[in-house]
């Protein structure tokens, strides 16, 4: 089994304070979709914040295509090809939408074919086009979502990390982001997506990862996650919810 | 009529100056989340280089106004490294600098009356003493020169904010610090060349100061509330809000001194600053504060 990241007994906290992970597990393979499921508090968040470098592994390791990420800043993590959108998606609220997606490029070491990428994503997300020129700010949460979640596609990265794309959105939109990251994952962009809504999450990933206290409890292959008794009563409110 | 007239045009020609004075101030507090109480007394070192360069070399305070620049701007980058790169990555940080600066504000005060004396001093180039007539009101040329000047660096600072790579960055720094941190802004460099922007641009606006009102070092107390109100009312770290709240004040505080008196115009500003606070603490241009 080839491996793209790996996260083995990570222990991490904010600051000085206490562990929040401690024994976190888990294993990226190229090009698949991963959910992270766990309740609230469990550390999901955290877990996203410390292989992308905002927060400073204690102890475990974590390895990209074998090489350690620990102790690089998160503009290093990104310059590796791995980026991170976080639950509060990132953006800048009085930038317009265009001016955003230049942030998005603002690691290229090379911006002369900025302008161009950036009209290649614009064609594939019409919704950005249209608002090219208007605050990001002023957008509703699926667009801002949307505007998060392409921009990343500026860097052509290996791996994106999504932090619940779906938190504070309607049932219908959404679902408009699940697919749009299934679209993402079907260019080879291996998605390591975070869900409160496990259910949602599972059904549109393919390995299905479970945390809770900080610890990775159980992983295997998204409709096997779906499955389990375990998980069926504690995160999916009981069996009849499959 | 040409009362009212005149009046205004006295009010535009200050608000210019007053911008330029505020937007340095509105820039380091955008990225940097400080408010620098240092920054009117930065002003007032600006204009003794001024001063100094005309009273020793007979410098007209325009050329000195570069000149002003660059010696604040390194003292901005002197201090930041000597205090307030420490501060940065404390979460105690906003509270800290509050008296870091105000702390800052007297030493510098200290070291300018030590130098310097604390005698009134102006720059007079001719110019400053002039004034153009157009029918029955009169502007006066210093005040012009100081008005549009100021404008013309404003004007600068935005197109380098707005176009800019740099510009991006202070922006995206501002508006969503850790943000700009995960898409490769490396935030210290920008709170660095910010701070150094924002007190070259204090040199500037000291230049122009310096032969548009009389000056001592002790002056900047009175300018701290003078400012405060401009970048409150603006909107803490918006730019343009500094700007449009600068002319507003200005005119307001020269009809306040036409029709009411020369020693109340001042209090327009400070009366400002605490109705905004009550009123619309999160300014005209500005984001509501978030209780979270
Ligand atoms: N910035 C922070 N500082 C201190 N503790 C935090 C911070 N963010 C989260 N925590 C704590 O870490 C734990 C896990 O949080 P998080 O990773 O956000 O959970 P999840 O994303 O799974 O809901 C919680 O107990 C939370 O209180
Ligand atoms: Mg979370």
């Amino acid at each position: 089994m080839s491996e793209l990241l790996h996260v083995s007994n990570v222990t991490a906290g904010y600051g000085d304070g206490p562990a929040i992970l401690d024994g976190a597990e888990l294993t990226v393979e190229p090009g698949k979709v991963h959910c992270i499921i766990g309740p609230n508090g469990a550390g999901k968040s955290t877990l996203l914040k410390a292989i992308c470098g905002m927060l400073k592994v204690r102890k475990g390791d974590v390895l990209y295509r074998g090489e350690s990420l620990k102790g690089l800043r998160p503009d290093q993590v990104l310059r590796k090809g791995i980026c991170f959108v976080p639950q509060e998606r990132a953006l800048f609220p009085k930038m317009t939408v265009r001016e955003n997606m230049r942030m998005g490029g603002f690691s290229l070491p090379d911006t002369s074919n900025l302008e161009k990428r950036i009209d290649e994503i614009e064609e594939r997300f019409p919704i950005l086009k249209e608002r090219r020129d208007q605050h990001a700010g002023t957008m509703s949460g699926g667009q801002q979502q949307t505007l998060a979640m392409a921009r990343t596609m500026i860097l052509k990265p290996d791996i994106v990390m999504l932090d619940e794309p779906s938190l504070g959105l309607a049932p219908k939109i959404v679902q408009e982001m699940f697919d749009i990251m299934r679209m993402m994952a079907a260019e080879g962009i291996t998605i390591l997506l975070v869900e409160q809504n496990a259910l949602m999450g599972l059904k549109n990933s393919d390995w299905g990862v479970v945390l809770d206290l900080g610890k990775t409890l159980f992983s295997g292959p998204a409709k096997d996650v779906l499955q389990d008794p375990r998980i069926q009563d504690l995160y999916l409110g009981g069996s009849k919810a499959a | 009529m040409a009362d009212i007239l005149q009046t205004l045009i006295l009010g535009l020609a200050l608000g210019g100056v007053f911008a330029l004075m505020g937007s340095g101030l509105s820039l380091v507090f955008g990225v940097m989340r400080i408010v620098n109480l240092a920054h009117p007394v930065m002003i007032i070192a600006g204009a003794y280089v001024a001063y100094w360069g005309f009273k020793l070399y007979g410098i007209d305070p325009l050329v000195m106004l570069p000149v002003a620049i660059v010696i604040l701007a390194v003292i901005g980058i002197l201090l930041y490294k000597l205090v307030f790169e420490r501060e940065a990555r404390s979460a105690k940080y906003s509270e800290m600098t509050v008296l870091l600066t105000f702390a800052v504000a007297m030493i510098v005060e200290g070291a300018l009356g030590g130098l310097f004396t604390n005698t009134q001093r102006v720059t007079s180039p001719a110019y400053a003493t002039d004034a153009i007539f157009i029918g029955d009101v009169f502007i006066p040329t210093g005040q012009l020169y100081a008005g549009i000047l100021s404008l013309v660096i404003i004007a600068g600072l935005a197109l380098f904010l707005k176009y800019s790579r740099f510009g991006y960055a202070i922006r995206a720094t501002t508006q969503n610090r850790e943000a700009a941190e995960l898409l490769g802004v490396n935030v210290s460099m920008v709170a660095l060349v910010s701070f150094a922007i924002g007190i070259g641009l204090a040199g500037a606006a000291g230049s122009l100061v310096s032969f548009v009102f009389s000056f001592f070092p002790a002056k900047h107390w009175e300018w701290i509330a003078v400012l405060m109100s401009l970048v409150v009312l603006g909107g803490m770290g918006s730019l343009l809000g500094t700007v449009v709240a600068s002319f507003l004040l200005s005119v307001i505080a020269a009809f306040v001194g036409t029709y009411i008196g020369a020693t109340w115009s001042t209090m327009t500003f400070f009366l400002a600053l605490f109705l905004i606070l009550l009123v619309r603490p999160q300014g005209l241009f500005g984001e509501k504060p978030e209780l979270a």
